[in-house]
């Protein structure tokens, strides 16, 4: 149970604005997934719908439990993740060559998405708690080890996208938790050392990924050819867009997953670039506002999380845009908020509700 | 917040902000700089990639002898070309390609979501309505004629239910989902194996598809070509099979069949065979019939669907059946490892027996005297056996069934649907009927009749592994896959799955008696005079109660030649009487052909 007292300080503004966004969201849905006739198909609207649903439970759920709590309970936090990890990697549901998922039955849980979150948590104590000892470069051993477990994981499912999520979290939180410039330069710099190790441990597709990222004409009738394909879809949309339903390039299907990774595309050529940049104003006023709650948060406990869910966010829209637009590899990251797809956007919802939740108790309550 | 963090947080939002700037930036470039080149590119996006389909791995028999290749044929399929497809050019299609228009509806609308490929909608089409859509290919748009690999099955009806033949996967499909369970994406429309080794050793054999990425005009036609990715071919499999070897085994049993048909047998019509290595597990031959031809297999579904002796099923795995006397080597090799018999010991027959309250009598009544083991086999004496399976005991006797493989599947991977059959056993009984067993019902088992049913695979494996002394070899087909560049993929080894514990002593008196089936005196004695010793068992299945004039199955299994066997092989025709007058004429065209003089010595090199 919590205090009404606490809904004073509860940020509304933040969480119309993802309402916003998912609202958005489903609106470009209903035209990425038109069926075989111009008709809309209902099923993907109703699917995403109720993940929103199910997302803002989560939230209600989160904000009524203390962060601090959060706090206490990071180590069984930590272990949980860590199981879920391991667990998807001998009973994971398999598709497209790579085990991301665990059939619940009723849904299909992907760990590695809840694992952002549980990270940004688990990271943010051990700053807290290694505060005073940050400065010096050995200290951040432990602290890449924390990161780097998960990481490992997910990088054997394999979902190299996601783990480089981990990897921008743990930098962006690094750099606002106080470590010197000159010691996150060193991790980057090892960081980059040991890509080339880990470039022969990736799957061929993912090679082919980044291969045909710095040549498109490599590989001409796939990711080749999406890139293209979906180049022409943004720039054909113009500043005004070819209006909702009437893109061409949506309607012959040009890009096989339209509705998740390239949602923007559609977006794009049908909402042109005044739809783009809405979208994109969203997005940074909901970064704005998630960085506001962590200035104003009571501990640093609370501004590392809130600064570490800006990290993702940002970060993935990055990368999932960037693509769009082709200047990021295809990563199959999603777009926050808007792609088709449950459990993304109920990790994305519970991460602000985490946000929400630091907000809401940023001052001691006063009896 | 301290002070530090705050500041960094500011930088922090700072850098936020130039990412959004730089993405903003890249928007404009694209959406407003570059709008015109893209939108001309969009508004004349007739780039559309053509999938150019791989050349499906061929097929070849132990001596390389060519049993499945491919032919170019006419695909006909159709492209949107960005406004959807006219009602009139699919009337006209469907009336040119002889196909209803719900048909092609239903084809596009298979393929939905990936419109920009090219939708086919017949393959292997005539060279006169090639011709004849080339002359209408204004008032079609979006028509393309492509040339694609047709599977070409180049002995016909040969070994269908081996070979297996191709199908198209529609969305509903099971084998699209099971393929893509294993991460191979298949997409409607695309032809799949749908049975035999066509199906087991589909990735294998499939290839890669390359594909054209090309820019059609309004009517369809690629007018400009800009990246070509050339298919890789799928790999030959080379099979352990003797097409020789299977041509006559198959026009044996198909002569046998129109021999039981000539007399009026209104039950047979159905029959198969299988011939394997001893020493291996390879399949020489597996026949299965009636048969199919996969050339045509579907336009003739429908009928095959309907045609009497169920020709879509592979009778030599898919079914199992009450085999009889071709059971006895069970029996014996129980009794003499349990010690209840031995080689001298004689067992009278008077024609008939009575025991717990059961009457049962030798085949038609005949009185064979005293005799003893091998003398048993020999004259496939029904009252011996039964005396002998009561000895042994119900239990033993499954245990022994077991041993030579029956009650589960022989392990042949290279095609899906392997039968395990029944053992004969009081928990098999229990199960059943949920009643206790009967001794009578023993007597029953030592002869093979009662519950125990058992595949012809099975049965070869067990005469196979009579011949070598008790090894149950994994059966397999396919010997080695040999990718396009030449490199071995996979070469196949024998593989024992179990060894039995049997003394010397037993296998040589089972043997002896085998061997004096097919000699002078025998139930197989027209075989004596081959240019090869034979060791073979007749059998002759009763189906239905006494007194019935439905006729029984016949069986013949045996090895030869009986010193040093090569082949080891289960003939059967359904209904077809007893043993020596079906199936055991089949075994002797199969042995006089296989063992002549004029074959080469290599092309019988085992």
């Amino acid at each position: 149970m919590f205090d009404r007292r606490l809904l004073k300080n509860f940020d509304y503004q933040l969480l119309l604005i993802v309402l916003a966004i998912c609202f958005y969201g489903l609106l470009v849905i209903s035209s990425a997934t038109r069926g075989a006739g111009e008709d809309i198909s209902f099923v993907y609207l109703q699917k995403q719908a109720i993940s929103i649903g199910m997302g803002f439970l989560a939230i209600l759920v989160i904000i009524s439990i203390d962060y601090l709590d959060f706090y206490r309970l990071s180590w069984y936090l930590y272990s949980f993740n860590l199981f879920c990890l391991g667990l998807v990697l001998f009973v994971g549901r398999e598709a497209g060559g790579s085990y991301r998922w665990i059939d619940l039955k009723i849904l299909d849980f992907q760990p590695s998405e809840l694992a952002k979150i549980i990270i940004i948590i688990t990271l943010a104590r051990l700053l807290v708690e290694q505060k005073e000892r940050l400065k010096n470069l050995s200290q951040l051993l432990p602290l890449l080890l924390h990161v780097f477990i998960p990481m490992i994981f997910i990088f054997m499912q394999p979902d190299l996208g996601t783990a480089l999520v981990f990897a921008v979290i743990f930098l962006g939180m690094l750099y606002i938790g106080g470590v010197p410039e000159k010691n996150l330069l060193i991790v980057i710099g090892t960081g980059l050392a040991v890509f080339p190790l880990l470039w022969t441990r990736l799957m061929d597709y993912q090679k082919m990924r980044l291969i045909v990222f710095f040549n498109p004409d490599l590989d001409p009738l796939n990711h080749g050819y999406q890139l293209t394909q979906s180049m022409i879809a943004i720039g054909s949309g113009g500043i005004t867009g070819k209006g909702l339903f009437a893109g061409t390039q949506a309607r012959l299907q040009f890009l096989p997953e339209q509705h998740t990774d390239f949602i923007f595309s559609v977006l794009g050529e049908e909402l042109g670039f005044l739809g783009g940049v809405l979208l994109l104003a969203l997005y940074l006023l909901l970064i704005y506002r998630i960085l506001k709650v962590a200035s104003f948060s009571k501990d640093s406990f609370g501004a590392l999380i809130c600064t570490g869910v800006a990290t993702m966010l940002t970060f993935q829209i990055l990368v999932n845009i960037g693509m769009t637009l082709s200047i990021m590899p295809v990563t199959g990251l999603p777009l926050p908020f808007m792609s088709y797809g449950g459990n993304s956007m109920l990790m994305n919802m519970i991460s602000i509700g985490v946000v929400l939740n630091v907000g809401m108790r940023r001052h001691k309550i006063q009896f | 917040m301290d002070k530090k963090m705050l500041r960094r947080t500011r930088l922090f939002i700072f850098a936020v902000i130039i990412i959004f700037f730089f993405l903003v930036s890249r928007l404009a470039y694209l959406q407003i700089i570059n709008y015109d080149y893209y939108w001309e590119r969009a508004e004349k996006n007739r780039l559309r990639i053509l999938p150019i389909t791989a050349p499906r791995g061929e097929i070849f028999d132990r001596n390389g002898r060519q049993l499945v290749t491919n032919r170019p044929g006419f695909t006909v399929s159709l492209v949107d070309l960005g406004s959807g497809y006219s009602e009139q050019t699919i009337a006209c299609l469907a009336e040119f390609l002889e196909m209803e228009e719900a048909e092609i509806q239903e084809k596009i609308g298979s393929q939905y979501y990936r419109r920009y490929l090219p939708v086919r909608l017949k393959m292997d089409v005539d060279i006169e309505t090639v011709s004849k859509i080339a002359e209408h290919r204004l008032d079609l748009p979006g028509v393309m004629i492509e040339v694609q690999p047709i599977r070409n099955y180049v002995l016909s009806n040969f070994a269908a239910h081996v070979l297996g033949y191709l199908g198209e996967g529609t969305v509903t499909d099971r084998i699209i989902d099971f393929w893509g369970e294993k991460g191979y994406n298949y997409q409607p429309g695309e032809l799949v194996g749908q049975a035999g080794l066509e199906q087991v050793w589909e990735p294998f054999l499939k290839g890669v598809d390359g594909g054209l990425q090309v820019e059609v005009n309004s009517t369809g036609q690629a007018i400009r070509e800009f990246e070509r990715v050339e298919p890789k071919p799928g790999s030959n499999l080379y099979l352990t099979l003797d097409a020789s070897l299977q041509l006559i085994v198959e026009d044996a049993l198909n002569e046998a069949i129109n021999l039981q048909l000539e007399d009026n047998n209104a039950y047979a019509g159905e029959a198969g065979a299988v011939i394997l290595d001893p020493q291996s597990g390879r399949i020489l031959a597996m026949a299965s019939l009636p048969s199919y031809d996969p050339n045509t297999f579907r336009e003739d579904y429908p009928q095959l669907l309907q045609s009497s002796g169920r020709p879509l099923l592979n009778k030599t795995m898919e079914e199992h059946y009450p085999v009889g006397s071709v059971f006895k080597m069970v029996t014996g090799v129980a009794g003499l490892e349990k010690g209840v018999v031995n080689e001298t010991e004689r067992i009278y027959c008077g024609g008939t027996v009575t025991r717990f309250g059961a009457t049962k009598s030798c085949f038609r009544g005949t009185v064979h005297g005293p005799l003893n083991i091998v003398e048993a086999i020999t004259k496939s004496c029904n009252i011996f056996f039964y005396e002998l399976g009561l000895r042994v005991g119900i239990d033993d006797l499954a245990y022994y069934a077991r041993e030579f493989g029956f009650g589960e599947p022989t392990g042949l991977q290279d095609i899906f649907g392997e039968r395990s059959g029944i053992v004969a056993s009081r928990e098999y009984k229990e199960q059943l009927l949920g009643e206790p067993w009967y001794p009578a019902e023993t007597m029953d088992a030592a002869i093979g009749q009662g519950f125990s049913s058992i595949t012809l695979l099975q049965l070869a494996n067990y005469v196979a592994m009579v011949a070598n002394g008790g090894i149950h070899y994994r059966p397999y087909l396919v010997d080695k896959i040999v990718d396009s560049e030449g490199n071995a993929q996979m070469v196949a080894e024998p593989e024992v799955l179990h060894r039995m514990e049997v003394n010397d002593s037993t296998w040589e008196i089972i043997r002896q008696g085998m061997k004096q089936v097919a000699l002078a005196g025998g139930t197989a004695s027209r075989l004596a005079h081959l240019p090869v010793r034979v060791a073979g068992k007749t059998g002759s299945a009763q189906v239905a109660g006494r007194g019935s004039d439905i006729p029984s199955h016949s069986f013949f299994v045996g090895y030869a030649p009986a010193e040093k066997p090569e082949i080891a092989f289960v003939v059967f025709v359904k209904h077809g009487g007893t043993g020596g007058t079906a199936a055991v004429p089949v075994a002797e065209k199969i042995l006089e052909s296989y063992f002549a003089p004029d074959i080469p010595e290599e092309e019988k090199d085992v």
